[in-house]
């Protein structure tokens, strides 16, 4: 027995080395790789991890390595000399990075619209609340009403009839840290634009919305610094830990795509009303990282991954094929979005929110 | 468990040192390949079996040097970390990303399994109170610490994860508002707070030995008075009660918990290699297999949705507490609990200034206790000083003993009592014999007095020598003495510190007898011992 696995173990190794020895003299397959190195939202780690991406990459002689980190974070606290791209969740951040490093262009291959995760008892409850409405096709947070609950510093147990989630504490979308990350950010502009009744674009209108907006954010207290944190809680801690979180909707096709049965029947999306779209946006600090721009607007099956991973890609056809496919409940087209404010304004509004800490 | 491990890793540094000198910077020596180097919390010696099977699987295997949160904390934040390590793996980032110096060095994490700190009552007592037919709340938990209807262990906040967390929960809950804490909340519930906390009886620095301390108490092997229940990890609490005679009921308040979820974290200045290291044994071991393997042998919860948490977790779906948003949120906790919240403690430091501490030694000593008065201006160490309300006595000894020099740290404005202290501290001076034992003896007329006048404090002797004793009374007639003291005497817990020619064997024999716990100064300085010890009073 042994011995005829010595063998099939040796016929294996022969082969191995036989097809290295052929590949080698090919032409086609470079010998090796060259390896790039950027820093990413994490929302996008398992599209980089993924063995068919790092395929297409490697028959274009690139090994693509990555660290996740908070999309505002990459644009302020990370040191990106030792990286040959960044590839923050929104283009404001990315905007940032693209002034700060001189960068000659950005790529923004795909994008995602923000959405609350939740479970179908949160629903019941808050649809009494009058705060989850039927919209055209899908359900909708309106912000609105959030922001009278959360104004009045409402506790779950405070809601009328509630026997399901009796919580003592309060009714807050769990976010991540609005000094790190993106989707806080995005977050943040959605909600300053309800409470400004449109986009904030003055100083005026900054110090009127502050009050209420940085309230949704400090009474949560402690944040996660990636967006990836919460949604893992939300997905293996569950509805005790977050009821409500914010997270791109790419995060939620992808793991119902996925089909690994981490998304329970109960589990639902919410599309706050209005919503943003967060844009994936690389910018490239080096020659190396272009290239990886250019593959990734360019290269169909890279587009084709995307989509499978959730994101909303340049060319809608990609995305529109999965959720076919995967009989996806997501609507093809959202109708309420709005503009995130001017980079300066956003800036100057986090800063704000975080001095009060 | 933890304290089988530490030799080890002593083994490995002297190793290290033979071929080049031991670098303290680099406790688990220099980058490998197919080495993880990991600064970590001590509860995660428990998973070396699971460490042990990854390495076997994937060929990454994971070096740990031990430390408490916020000394880690500290390390991560002033770079020492980046020097010697590749990742580091707390119960919680939460802490070190409160501090932004920490925060920025941080890679990514990767959350391998969690655990939430609840309170573990007997099954009698949870039924007398009437708790074992409904769900109740800290409000209740807290009223019923307050009218003494239980007693409580619990770890140090800020040497150990599982006393801050009851710690956060605790505050949070009872502030009642539903959002994170601030000073002015906090000095809201004060009074519930001081309330609960007279019921803690025992408090250490790691929560392995809070545990193996209340098994010891439980059983009777240990003089200290019982303690009825603790407050620990669930995973703690599960793996205990396989050992006691009276298996502990978790109590898993209704308003909520606070929960440590583990994340292996990689540092941003990882090398590449160190990088791929990571993310192969986060794959490994957040796989299912791997995740089951977890949650059978260390009772923590699984970190993976595709695992379902099993039945021993009796309460599954758990309401996370708000945390502080800010580093100066949970220092102010941090701060009013030693201060102002729990019971003052009482300490004896029975030391030694026989002429053999002359020099270096008795330099040592002085710094070590200057630094306790407020001087260490670390993180760790400003947690560390002697606390608002706390009595101090200073017994130095060398032919006899000295006479006792007795302070007692105001709540408010403590500065003048702490340069006191000082002053004294840097005046000691060494020559003479060595009479450990008598002076040991006298120690206890000291606290005879002061437990009498007021005996509701954590009272507990520290003793430190170097050398062998040479005074007439011998260990033998100590432990008559001690076996002929009335119980309130007898459980104070003695912690002797290892330093220079100790005499190990006795020193094990005296903590032992009195509840206490050996610390080690040989390959260290006093003053990391001291800090150390501070846990434990």
């Amino acid at each position: 027995m042994k011995r005829t696995l010595g063998i099939g173990l040796a016929v294996v190794l022969l082969v191995g080395v036989v097809t290295a020895i052929v590949l080698g003299q090919g032409g086609d397959a470079p010998a090796r790789l060259e390896t790039v190195r950027g820093v990413i939202g994490s929302e996008k780690l398992a599209f980089f991890a993924d063995q068919r991406v790092k395929d297409v990459f490697a028959k274009h002689g690139l090994k693509v390595e990555v660290d996740p980190a908070g999309s505002r974070q990459i644009a302020t606290a990370t040191d990106l000399n030792s990286y040959d791209f960044a590839f923050p969740s929104s283009a404001p951040a990315a905007e940032k990075i693209q002034r700060d490093r001189k960068a000659a262009r950005t790529y923004a291959p795909f994008s995602s619209p923000m959405v609350i995760a939740t479970f179908d008892p949160i629903i019941e409850l808050l649809t009494k609340a009058g705060v989850v409405k039927p919209g055209p096709g899908y359900q909708t947070f309106d912000v609105q009403a959030y922001l009278d609950l959360a104004g009045k510093a409402t506790r779950w147990d405070q809601l009328p009839g509630n026997t399901s989630y009796p919580a003592r504490k309060n009714l807050l979308v769990t976010t991540t840290d609005p000094r790190d990350s993106n989707s806080a950010a995005m977050y943040l502009a959605i909600t300053s634009f309800v409470a400004n009744g449109g986009v904030v674009s003055s100083q005026e209108a900054e110090v009127k919305v502050l009050p209420a907006v940085s309230k949704l954010f400090l009474d949560q207290g402690y944040t996660q610094s990636s967006t990836e944190g919460p949604f893992e809680d939300y997905l293996s801690a569950g509805m005790g830990k977050t009821p409500l979180v914010l997270a791109y909707e790419a995060q939620f096709v992808d793991r119902v795509v996925r089909g690994d049965s981490t998304i329970r029947p109960d589990m639902k999306l919410l599309y706050p009303a209005p919503t943003v779209l967060s844009k994936h946006t690389l910018v490239p600090l080096r020659e190396a990282g272009d290239r990886v721009g250019q593959l990734l607007s360019t290269d169909a099956e890279l587009g084709k991954l995307a989509a499978t991973f959730g994101f909303r890609t340049a060319d809608p056809k990609h995305f529109n094929d999965i959720v076919k496919e995967k009989n996806l409940t997501v609507p093809q087209t959202i109708v309420d979005v709005v503009e995130p404010p001017a980079h300066e304004t956003l800036e100057r509004m986090l800063e704000a929110i975080a001095k009060q800490y | 468990m933890i304290r089988r491990l530490i030799p080890a890793v002593a083994a490995l540094v002297l190793l290290a040192g033979c071929s080049d000198e031991a670098d303290p910077s680099r406790p688990v020596g220099d980058p490998a390949p197919g080495v993880l180097r990991v600064l970590a919390g001590s509860e995660l010696a428990d998973l070396q079996p699971v460490l042990d099977e990854a390495a076997r699987a994937t060929g990454i295997s994971v070096k740990f040097s031990f430390t408490g949160t916020i000394e880690g904390a500290e390390k991560v934040a002033s770079g020492a970390a980046e020097q010697g390590f590749d990742a580091v793996w707390f119960s919680s980032n939460r802490y070190l990303e409160l501090v932004p110096e920490a925060q920025k060095r941080l890679g990514t994490p990767s959350k391998v399994m969690s655990s939430p700190v609840v309170l573990g009552l007997p099954a009698a007592k949870v039924k007398d109170l009437g708790w074992d037919t409904k769900r109740v709340g800290w409000t209740e938990i807290a009223e019923a610490a307050g009218a003494q209807k239980f007693t409580y262990g619990m770890t140090d906040p800020s040497a150990s994860n599982s006393g801050f967390s009851a710690l956060v929960g605790v505050a949070a809950a009872l502030s009642g508002s539903g959002s994170a804490l601030d000073a002015a909340k906090i000095n809201a519930v004060a009074p519930q707070l001081k309330q609960f906390f007279s019921a803690q009886k025992l408090s250490a620095g790691s929560s392995g030995w809070l545990s193996e301390a209340y098994a010891r108490r439980a059983k009777g092997e240990d003089p200290g008075a019982k303690v009825d229940g603790l407050i620990n990890y669930e995973s703690v609490l599960l793996s205990l009660n396989a050992t006691l005679p009276e298996p502990l009921t978790l109590v898993y308040p209704s308003d909520g918990v606070v929960t440590a979820d583990y994340p292996l974290t990689l540092l941003t200045s990882a090398t590449s290699e160190a990088r791929e290291a990571h993310q192969k044994l986060s794959d490994h071991l957040r796989g299912a297999d791997v995740q089951r393997k977890i949650m059978d042998t260390t009772h923590r919860r699984p970190a993976v949705p595709q695992v379902q948490p099993d039945a021993k977790f009796a309460v599954k779906d758990l309401v996370e507490l708000p945390f502080p948003g800010s580093q100066s949120a949970v220092d102010g906790l941090i701060t009013t609990y030693f201060d102002q919240l729990r019971r003052p403690s009482r300490t004896l430091y029975v030391l030694d200034t026989s002429g053999s501490m002359q020099g270096d030694r008795i330099d040592g000593l002085r710094q070590a206790l200057v630094g306790l008065t407020g001087a260490d201006e670390s993180l760790a160490g400003k947690f560390n000083r002697f606390h608002g309300r706390e009595q101090v006595t200073l017994l130095p000894f060398s032919s006899t003993a000295h006479p006792a020099l007795k302070y007692e740290v105001p709540a408010n404005d403590p500065r003048p009592i702490l340069d006191q202290i000082r002053t004294t501290a840097t005046s000691l001076d060494a020559s003479g014999g060595t009479a450990i034992y008598s002076s040991l003896r006298g120690g206890y007329d000291v606290l005879r007095e002061q437990i009498n006048a007021d005996p509701d404090r954590f009272t507990s002797i520290v003793l430190m020598t170097d050398g062998e004793n040479t005074g007439s009374e011998d260990v033998n007639d100590f432990t008559a003495f001690h076996a002929g003291l009335p119980q309130n005497l007898k459980g104070i817990p003695i912690f002797p510190v290892l330093f220079g020619e100790s005499a190990t064997a006795e020193m094990e024999q005296v903590a032992k007898m009195s509840g206490g716990k050996v610390f080690d100064a040989r390959s260290r300085s006093l003053s990391a011992a001291f800090k150390e010890i501070r846990g434990y009073q």
